[in-house]
């Protein structure tokens, strides 16, 4: 009988999971989604808010049907981080075009900072959707700016220059 | 959605896990709502020997011949005795079966006080994948006699 998959199991068994699930094997697929649901549901709880559930099965979705396309399993995690991010942010400013948002006045806090540890959920609830995931990519992935500038197909700059006002933003109301 | 450590977590319930699983195998799939309590409507779905022949159009008889945790064994015999040896996971909400050329699934969450149930049949053979646009309407046809019977069977016990 097969064995489910673990996020601990060795790279050639993770790669020999990925190869069977790739030839259409459900209970590979069961596996996977194993491994995979619940750390698609990290990066999209905090990036979608009460659209999660919906985010999270849009960015299954779409892995699932393009993992013929993945060539090395070894990058997975990496690939599979990209497509829930980008679906997270796309299923989150869907279904926000008739909410007002406050993106453009983001209060990013610091890494660290103890806001972020005590009111996560209204500080994001604040964010607009990209920023949101600039503070995923940054404190729960431990990306650095350039790499998430990739992943979010923005120039560097912009990843470093949104994080530096946000963090002034917060800083003045926080201490107002 | 759950936290942790403060950040929310988005949860992937059963019958959205059969929906991406779905998405990826094509083939027949059947979503409903069936005015009973998840624990009796799962007391059925679950019940691979004794009931799901009685739902299943195609299947006369199931045994359950190895189980190892939430993994298992099954041989089945079809309407017209053909035979088949499964493989498939089995937990609470969770079902899947897969033989050499047939994949089928069976997912229920709580939904208030009813529940909310999917089935999911697919061929594994890629022919037969390519037939998949003229068996539509006769898969959604199948699908909805499949939750029907399972709901007449729940209401039955």
């Amino acid at each position: 009988m097969t064995q489910p998959g673990s996020p601990d199991q060795p790279a050639d068994q993770l790669g020999e999971l990925v190869r069977v699930a790739q030839r259409g094997d459900a209970l590979a697929m069961n596996d996977l989604l194993d491994l995979l649901a619940p750390y698609v549901g990290r990066l999209c709880g905090p990036i979608a808010l009460q659209d999660g559930p919906d985010a999270a099965q849009e960015a299954l979705f779409a892995i699932f049907r393009r993992l013929g396309q993945l060539r090395e399993p070894a990058a997975l995690f990496g690939w599979v981080r990209a497509i829930a991010v980008r679906e997270a942010v796309r299923v989150a400013r869907r279904s926000q075009t008739d909410r007002t948002v406050t993106g453009a006045l983001a209060d990013l806090p610091a890494p660290g900072d103890p806001q972020l540890a005590t009111d996560v959920r209204s500080l994001l609830a604040r964010l607009a959707p990209e920023h949101r995931a600039v503070l995923v990519l940054r404190d729960l992935e431990g990306l650095d700016e350039q790499a998430a500038a990739a992943l979010l197909k923005v120039p560097r700059g912009t990843v470093k220059s949104r994080l530096s006002r946000a963090r002034r933003s917060f800083r003045k109301e926080w201490q107002a | 959605m759950s936290e942790t450590q403060g950040w929310p977590v988005a949860e992937l319930d059963a019958v959205r896990r059969l929906r991406v699983l779905a998405s990826a195998q094509g083939g027949l799939y059947a979503e409903g709502v069936i005015a009973a309590p998840f624990e009796q409507v799962w007391a059925v779905a679950a019940d691979l020997e004794g009931e799901l022949p009685k739902y299943l159009p195609d299947v006369r008889s199931l045994r359950v011949t190895a189980a190892d945790g939430d993994r298992l064994e099954a041989r089945a015999r079809g309407r017209l005795g053909l035979r088949a040896r499964f493989d498939g996971v089995l937990r609470p909400g969770w079902c899947v079966l897969q033989s050499r050329f047939l994949i089928g699934g069976i997912a229920a969450v709580p939904d208030g006080q009813a529940s909310r149930v999917a089935f999911l049949g697919s061929f594994r053979a890629p022919g037969l994948r390519l037939l998949r646009p003229l068996l539509a309407p006769l898969e959604r046809r199948v699908g909805r006699i499949v939750l029907r019977r399972l709901e007449a069977q729940i209401h039955a016990r």
